[in-house]
């Protein structure tokens, strides 16, 4: 082997997803914040971070997943308008701050959020008009960033009866990615890596050739799998599937090492929505205006001192730690990657999976410190070559046929966390929505007119109450009452609409009012969820 | 369809969207779901006509007489049209309406049935679930390898031999993972950003001091209450606040230890003119013999 050979292979994957969330009934509306949120601090500045290594020559892979709600949301013309209000009144408010700062400590900390969002604006308005999904396009295009899809509202699989349901959630996933992307989606990121053994196939018939589990859901595989995580699988339907390394996960996790918890990083819970003159702030407030988290925060985490005695947030000296941080991570993995290599006879490929939110929103230098890793993977050192799956599988097409085992990347492992005393009640609703769904869409190989809308709505309200979203915020108990609503909602509007198409005595008013509210999919075709469809696509 | 940015202020829910989800669907139904390699849910409903059919074929008294039970068949390795050879009962009341049912061998198909257990032994099987396969949780036994060749776009799907491959230790790569990832697992569910504090689900575990023996013996108990009540009624349970589902059932799941559990529970009207309460006391005795 010639010295400045890699010895391995390293895949960053970010999952970038939230459920939809879309409310034209309100002027305002509190959950939406999650979307604006975002992507102000991490869709965004991932894109930012694209456009300069692109910009400077450096050369990169990564691996994202941009779930159809979110590419639904990113698209929809009622949401943009909305962010542009969201971030043109951060901005008013940065600006007014850099002054009021002046000659104190928080100076730089308040024009650093001025330089944020302006440029935000930039890339948003100037760069891509509007229209980020086409910036993604782009780094798509170049062979830099894979984009890969999702189950069409992120569907727990694993707890669905009808296969019905699995191809539908995968179909309409796969042909929204067309839509969007201009081709088909290579790979899938499966909701909360739930797979469900013989699903595969599903995926296969969309063209998709791999996705992703948790590390138990390779290595508790039949047969053994021989070289671990550290290389794919085919299932028996010739899918690849990656599995989740661990070690990398927990190097950026973990609440004891991890890299987020150091004291010069942004503390999360000193926020301007409450450290402000109530006056002064309640412009940027809610129309109710109740204190809230607005996204602007002055003050670093400073050791293990109460919130009152934070001290000031030091842009600069976070980017340093964030630079520091990404060469010991670097240097972990080309280390780990000697070790496998010489254990497993093999070149391994690390696979590090993380939720997208986590860098930027969560962890606010974790933008930086990915900018950082990928300029230091770029040039300082030659042992591990970072790739999309699909590179990978072109360079090594030869792989171990293993069933692999049921699992998720929740607690515990498996879907308890979508399936206990909160939400198990979900189930039998979900199922009989499910049902009466399939039943519709064989009853009606070929409507039109109203008939064929009022399926479509159908087939998007059951699509909406799928989200494991629902399941996920009532086991966590954030949200819980906004998730019940919603899960409520669409059930009654399901119900609502297959009992009057089976009476065939449609409102019109009330059919039209759904299509205005859950948007979600413009070109909906119900007979996606019919069993022809179905069993076509399983033998495939 | 589009939003066209238009803004009904003022506009809420239809009155629909406010009323409770339907507590039944007007038909005999069960389904079983999988939740890891112990555990599974299963839900049912069985119509007053079903009952009433029950009573006609087999006496007015069968459910009272009848023990109602869930049978849980073992459907591993089952044919299309073969019975099971394996079974086991838990108790459950009818009304309770869905079940979390553990069971002890991990990595195996289950199905299960609602039905009444009579006197002379006899089962009355009410509802029948959908097959389940429960992961194995653990690292498989199976060693032979097979190699596959796959192209871009999946026109040529080649198993390749696995002779160049075969080697010695190939296990071992799974087993040391495992052991890893269990480890950080262990570290990772308490500082992980779910904090999801669920139910207990301990499996039981052989004591280290009897893996050397070559029988042994665990058992454990726990304490599931369950209840129905109108859907915006207030209810408590020793004290404490019971949030209901929206069809307003609830249930809780509890540690039992030895002694008395007493609890009350108590349902208000959402409008408080209105009150029920029924007290539980549940009393665990534990004793082995020692061995």
């Amino acid at each position: 082997m010639a010295n400045n050979e890699e010895k391995g292979y390293l895949s960053l994957v970010l999952h970038a997803h939230l459920p939809f969330i879309r409310h034209p009934e309100y002027e305002d509306f509190l959950e939406e914040d999650w979307f604006f949120e975002a992507m102000c601090e991490t869709y965004i500045p991932l894109l930012d971070i694209y456009e300069k290594l692109t910009a400077e020559g450096t050369d990169f892979r990564v691996t994202m997943s941009i779930t159809p709600p979110l590419c639904n949301m990113m698209a929809d013309d009622l949401l943009r308008e909305r962010f542009r209000r969201y971030y043109s009144l951060r901005l008013e408010l940065a600006e007014k701050e850099v002054i009021r700062t002046r000659n104190t400590g928080f100076y730089e900390v308040a024009k650093m959020y001025e330089r944020k969002f302006r440029r935000i604006r930039e890339l948003y308005e100037d760069y891509y008009h509007g229209r980020i999904l086409d910036g993604f396009k782009k780094f798509q295009d170049m062979g830099k960033l894979e984009i890969i899809t999702c189950g069409a509202t992120h569907g727990f699989l694993p707890l669905e009866l009808r296969r019905e349901a699995v191809h539908a959630q995968i179909k309409l996933a796969a042909d929204n990615y067309r839509k969007h992307f201009g081709r088909g989606p290579r790979g899938i990121w499966l909701a909360e890596c739930a797979y469900n053994p013989g699903d595969d196939v599903f995926l296969k018939a969309q063209g998709i050739r791999y996705f992703f589990l948790e590390t138990h859901g390779i290595i508790y595989g039949s047969p053994r799998p021989r070289y671990g995580v550290y290389a794919p699988v085919y299932c028996p339907s010739g899918v690849a599937a990656f599995g989740r390394d661990m070690e990398s996960a927990q190097q950026v996790w973990s609440a004891e090492t991890g890299y987020p918890g150091d004291h010069r990083y942004r503390e999360f819970y000193r926020d301007l929505g409450y450290d402000l003159e109530y006056d002064y702030v309640k412009p940027y407030l809610h129309q109710d205006g109740v204190r809230r988290n607005i996204g602007m925060k002055y003050c670093k985490i400073t050791g293990k001192v109460g919130l009152n005695e934070k001290a000031p947030y030091n842009p600069q000296e976070a980017r340093d730690m964030a630079a520091s941080h990404a060469g010991n991570f670097m240097f972990n993995r080309e280390r780990q990657i000697e070790h496998l290599e010489h254990f497993l006879g093999k070149k391994p490929i690390v696979v590090s999976m993380y939720d997208a939110e986590l860098y930027g929103h969560w962890w606010y230098e974790g933008t930086d410190f990915l900018e950082f890793l990928f300029k230091k993977m770029h040039h300082d050192q030659k042992t591990v070559k970072m790739v999309t799956p699909s590179e990978y599988l072109g360079l090594h097409p030869d792989n171990q046929v293993v069933q692999p085992s049921m699992s998720t990347w929740g607690d515990k492992g498996y879907n308890e966390v979508w399936l206990n005393g909160t939400n198990d009640w979900m189930y039998r609703h979900l199922h009989k929505q499910v049902e009466r769904m399939v039943e519709l869409a064989n009853k009606f190989p070929a409507a039109d007119g109203t008939l064929r809308r009022a399926l479509n709505q159908c087939a998007r309200e059951v699509v909406l109450g799928m989200s494991s979203d629902w399941a996920f915020l009532m086991t966590v108990g954030t949200a819980k009452s906004y998730s019940t609503k919603r899960f409520v909602a669409h059930t009654h509007r399901f119900n609502g609409l297959y009992e009057q198409i089976m009476g065939n005595r449609l409102e019109e008013g009330w059919l039209k009012d759904l299509e205005w509210r859950d948007n979600i999919f413009p070109e909906m075709d119900y007979r996606v969820f019919s069993t022809e469809e179905m069993e076509k696509a399983a033998k495939s | 369809m589009t939003s066209s940015g238009q803004i009904k202020k003022g506009n809420t829910s239809p009155e629909a969207e406010h009323k409770a989800l339907p507590e039944g669907y007007g038909a005999t139904e069960a389904a079983l779901l999988p939740r890891d390699p112990n555990w599974m849910f299963i839900y049912w409903e069985i119509t007053e006509n079903s009952r009433t059919n029950l009573t006609r074929a087999h006496g007015a008294d069968i459910f009272q007489k009848g023990r109602q039970v869930i049978r849980v068949y073992d459907m591993s390795g089952v044919t299309d049209g073969g019975a099971p050879s394996k079974y086991f009962d838990i108790p459950v009341m009818l009304e309770a309406k869905s079940w979390y049912v553990n069971v002890q061998e991990a990595g195996r198909a289950y199905c299960c049935e609602v039905g009444l257990v009579m006197p002379d032994g006899t089962f009355i099987g009410i509802v029948k679930t959908n097959t389940v396969n429960l992961p194995g949780g653990r690292v498989s036994d199976v060693t032979d390898e097979k190699w596959m060749a796959v192209t871009a776009d999946f026109d040529k799907l080649l198993q390749l031999s696995g002779v160049e491959y075969i080697g010695k230790g190939s296990g071992e790569v799974a087993k040391s993972l495992a052991q890893r990832w269990e480890m950080l697992r262990a570290v990772f569910s308490r500082a992980s950003s779910w904090g999801v504090s669920s139910m207990s689900s301990q499996n039981l575990q052989k004591p280290e001091h009897q893996q050397q023996k070559k029988f042994w013996l665990v058992a454990d108990c726990e304490l599931i209450l369950y209840g129905a009540t109108e859907p915006d009624a207030f209810v408590t349970v020793s004290g404490r606040k019971v949030t209901l589902n929206p069809d307003g059932t609830f249930s809780m799941r509890f540690a039992l230890p030895d002694g008395v559990v007493d609890m009350p529970i108590k349902a208000m009207s959402a409008d408080e003119t209105d009150s029920r309460e029924i007290d539980i006391k549940v009393t665990r005795a534990t004793t082995t013999d020692g061995k």
